[in-house]
């Protein structure tokens, strides 16, 4: 395979990784092709989070490649790692905004490290930003003077705030009512379009799932037990994913030997 | 034969099931051997009873025997379907037995890499506190006013009240013992002395151990549990050079102020008792305690001071980012920076003794 091609922006080979004995993730492969919504699903406790936080160098596995626009992250120092980190934008399963700052303040963050921009275009670029995700008004609260789902699009915003071409999200709609959740799948279709960013999603909403998946990677224990579109999915016969998408509780398979 | 049959009773609840258990320990059970549990009587199982059930396919398991269910029907049957994923797997509740020198060498490894972090963490925090601000790679001073302000001037009055309690308590009980020696003059000196080298340093930092050491555990272990760090080494921030230099630069630069400020407050303490209650006249306890004071003895104090506000400050950061876990993690972690900051000061005291009285002279 050709690793300088342009056409994948990420890609993960044969990724096995472990939490002090445990083994969480088991040789996981995955590209994610440019300009695309990749999701991840699957259960709770099977890795999701843990696969994000290799794919943007924030732990190092015990074996495998991850080579983010065909250069292998692994082995790379603090220093080239961090220029890496600052093309892609990360938002946390719990919104990681430091609760020492305000919200705009947040946003700022990146741009005053990285963007060497005066201070008033700092402004007007925190203000665009959080009006992208609908906080436009907000810049002055502090974190915990917002809602959850405020939170996430706050988080959001400061993930885009560098107008990074990768940002991964885990679990967007989590903990969202219905409404929130649909206005924030829109909100990343739109910025896929107006700012041509792939994303790596991690969810478990089934709704959101059908309406901003292009390509779904489902794990289980560890493993990746399916990779495809959503039409792939709807034709599969792994009986794991079937369910998921059916929503059907495990069964207590009757072992009659046990 | 390599079946054992038994029929379940009609109610399988706790003594039942100990029965059928019982029954099935009669029959000795070899190795391959399967037991066919016969449900057809059985109209009514509780919870208990699935126990009985559950302890009976660990016993079967332990002797390489399996178990088998028959004509299961109706709420039983249901039931039994809940349990079966307890069934098939092993109890897990009998602790591993760990041999003394494998702990012992796990002890060693978990502390080797621990001290190998503290190093690690220590070179980077030293680097973006004196070098990397040189280099001019940026150092956040808006943040340093701020933990100034904290732990600094807000400490001022906990550390002068306790520095002014102590030099009191001192002066009254040496006084007290030198009494009949009609020297209570030397009380004084001796204030001097004991509070330049050794007490005012270590009351003033315990103060702050206790204070903002136990701060800046939990303050970094919450920013870690709620992926705040992760976030900021995400965006390709350095930790160390974002949370850990400021706050290092700002105690070393605030705990000698307050160490200033301890002595002053001790040495008054002294004074009070000595010209209140000991009825000395002011010009001559304050004569007296001036020409005690010694220059080695301050500079002793002083690098003690700057000592002990490394050591507090990087400790409570190497805690707070170890912590692992939820909520409880960061209590854990701050009381542990605590205990280690007081038995780290108590070993830079030795230090410090052995290097002015013996090594100086
Ligand atoms: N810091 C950690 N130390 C040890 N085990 C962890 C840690 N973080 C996660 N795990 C374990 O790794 C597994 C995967 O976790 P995670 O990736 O967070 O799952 P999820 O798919 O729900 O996001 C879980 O079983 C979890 O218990
Ligand atoms: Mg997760």
């Amino acid at each position: 395979m050709n690793t300088k091609d342009n056409h994948t922006i990420i890609e993960v080979r044969d990724l096995v990784t472990h939490y002090g004995e445990t083994q969480i993730l088991d040789h996981v492969s995955l590209a994610v092709p440019r300009g695309t919504v990749y999701v991840i699903i699957g259960g709770s406790g099977c890795g999701k989070t843990t696969l994000l936080k290799h794919m943007c160098g924030l732990l190092k596995p015990s074996s495998g490649q991850i080579l983010y626009q065909g250069e292998d992250i692994v082995p790379m120092e603090e220093d080239d790692l961090a220029k890496m980190q600052r093309s892609i934008g990360i938002a946390f399963q719990t919104s990681g905004l430091l609760n020492s700052m305000t919200v705009g303040d947040n946003v700022a963050l990146p741009l005053r490290e990285y963007g060497n921009m005066d201070e008033p275009l700092i402004q007007a670029v925190v203000r665009m930003k959080l009006g992208l995700v609908g906080l436009a008004d907000m810049a002055h609260l502090m974190p915990d003077e917002l809602s959850g789902g405020m939170r996430k699009r706050a988080g959001l915003a400061r993930a885009i705030a560098l107008d990074p071409p990768l940002v991964y999200f885990d679990e967007p709609s989590a903990g969202l009512d219905p409404i929130m959740a649909c206005g924030l799948d829109e909100l990343i279709l739109d910025l896929r379009r107006m700012l041509g960013i792939t994303f790596v999603i991690v969810t478990h909403e089934l709704d959101s799932i059908r309406k901003i998946a292009d390509r779904i990677l489902m794990l289980d224990r560890g493993t990746v037990i399916f990779d495809g579109t959503m039409e792939d999915v709807e034709r599969t016969e792994t009986e794991r994913v079937r369910q998921f998408f059916e929503r059907r509780p495990d069964e207590y398979i009757v072992q009659r030997t046990i | 034969m390599n079946e054992i049959r038994l029929t379940c009773p009609p109610r399988l609840d706790k003594e039942s099931g100990s029965e059928l258990f019982k029954r099935l320990r009669h029959e000795k059970v070899t190795e391959g051997q399967t037991l066919v549990l016969d449900f057809s009587e059985t109209e009514f199982l509780d919870s208990l009873g699935g126990a009985r059930l559950i302890e009976i396919s660990d016993h079967l398991r332990r002797w390489g025997g399996q178990m088998r269910l028959e004509n299961e029907h109706g709420d039983v049957a249901e039931f039994l379907k809940v349990i079966t994923p307890a069934l098939s797997v092993t109890s897990s509740i009998q602790p591993k037995e760990v041999e003394v020198l494998e702990k012992i060498g796990g002890t060693a490894i978990t502390v080797g890499e621990e001290i190998w972090q503290f190093i690690d963490l220590c070179i980077d925090a030293i680097y973006w506190t004196v070098l990397g601000p040189l280099e001019g790679k940026g150092f956040r001073w808006g943040m340093l006013l701020d933990e100034m302000h904290e732990m600094g001037v807000r400490a001022i009055g906990i550390v002068c009240m306790m520095n002014f309690l102590l030099g009191l308590i001192i002066a009254m009980l040496s006084a007290k013992q030198v009494e009949n020696y009609g020297v209570q003059i030397l009380v004084a000196d001796a204030m001097m002395i004991g509070f330049a080298r050794e007490l005012a340093a270590v009351m003033t930092a315990v103060v702050v151990a206790a204070r903002t050491g136990a701060a800046i555990a939990a303050e970094l272990a919450t920013m870690k549990v709620q992926e705040e760090i992760d976030a900021l080494r995400g965006m390709g921030l350095n930790v160390a050079q974002f949370l850990v230099a400021p706050k290092l630069l700002s105690m070393v630069l605030m705990l000698p102020c307050l160490w200033v400020l301890g002595l002053i407050t001790s040495l008054s303490g002294g004074f009070v008792w000595g010209v209140f209650v000991l009825k000395f006249n002011f010009s001559v306890w304050y004569t007296e305690t001036l020409n005690a004071a010694h220059f080695q003895d301050l500079l002793q104090g002083f690098l003690k001071t700057i000592a002990f506000a490394i050591a507090i400050a990087l400790i409570g950061c190497h805690n707070g980012l170890r912590v692992t876990g939820g909520s409880r993690g960061v209590g854990l972690m701050t009381t542990r920076a605590v205990v280690m900051d007081i038995f780290v000061m108590i070993c830079i005291d030795i230090v410090f003794a052995t290097i002015f009285y013996y090594i100086l002279g």
